[in-house]
């Protein structure tokens, strides 16, 4: 399985570790009142999606950088991918 | 007072070095290196590495008393020929004071790959070593990948040269695989 990194082309799944969902990367804010059960449902609860989903991956023997790739669950076909801190910078200046 | 003997990364103290056929390998002690990592919303242009402009992602640039490689968004590796006994990273921070620089020269293992019948024997190794596609690996360029499990660093300085650089604690595996593969080659085996 190939990976297109966006930085530096299509590299080999091999050199990546998979972390899971890319919603990670919205944590909720610990100091809402309802944080406790935000907290509970970030960490403990997943769609387990069968067909596109976006997830997170780092480039661990490689540029060290982590990626949203979007992938089809079902044909293990990678849609896309680009840096995590670009779609989390994205996010925050919305 | 201890009387501390220096020795190289391969446990010698003289560097180790191999001839396989046209490929010639050598550990390189001499080497400095300092890690550059830009702070936040800083430029690239601003680190004033003398008569160097940093390269691009996957990317190494050289003059002959300095080079640096890319490692990652915002970072790269900056290599002193000759400066492992120095402060180089001192050096690297007076020329980029406002940037992050960690010295990393005795983190590091690095061997020197020569070829003396042009790029196809070094090419060869490569493709049985590391996931790199050569196609776009010529000179100038440099990338991280996996080789016998660990993490290093690929240099392409020139046509006919390749620099590895592995973590130092495993330098004896990386050499191993190096010269175990150079010598199938040379024999024309798998």
């Amino acid at each position: 399985m190939l990976i297109p990194h966006p930085l530096l082309g299509l590299r080999d799944a091999q050199e990546f570790t998979y972390l899971g969902d890319a919603r990670l990367l919205d944590r909720p804010d610990g100091l809402a009142p309802d944080a406790a059960e935000a907290f509970a449902d970030y960490v403990y609860l997943r769609d387990n999606p069968a067909g596109l989903h976006r997830e997170l991956w780092f480039h661990e023997q490689g540029d060290r950088s982590w990626l949203v790739v979007t992938r089809d669950t079902v044909t293990h076909e990678i849609l896309g991918a680009e840096l995590a801190r670009d779609v989390a910078l994205a996010r925050r200046s919305k | 007072m201890t009387d501390l003997t220096p020795i190289c990364a391969l446990g010698a103290e003289a560097p180790q070095q191999a001839r396989f056929g046209a490929l010639h390998l050598a550990e390189n002690p001499g080497l400095g290196l300092a890690s550059l990592a830009l702070r936040r919303g800083q430029s690239a242009a601003e680190p004033a590495l003398p008569d160097l402009v940093l390269p691009g992602p996957g990317g190494w640039a050289g003059t002959a008393g300095l080079a640096a490689f890319w490692t990652g968004p915002d970072m790269w590796m900056i290599e002193g020929p000759g400066q492992a006994e120095a402060d180089f990273a001192a050096q690297v921070k007076a020329w980029a004071p406002g940037a992050s620089v960690t010295e990393q020269t005795d983190a590091w293992a690095v061997i020197e790959i020569a070829s003396s019948a042009g790029a196809a024997p070094l090419e060869a190794l490569l493709a049985r070593l590391v996931n790199i596609d050569l196609a776009g690996f010529g000179p100038g360029r440099a990338m991280r990948t996996g080789l016998e499990h660990l993490s290093v660093f690929v240099i392409r300085r020139a046509e006919d040269r390749v620099a590895v650089l592995a973590m130092r604690s495993a330098a004896e595996t990386v050499w191993h695989a190096l010269t175990t593969v150079a010598r199938r080659q040379e024999r024309g085996g798998p």
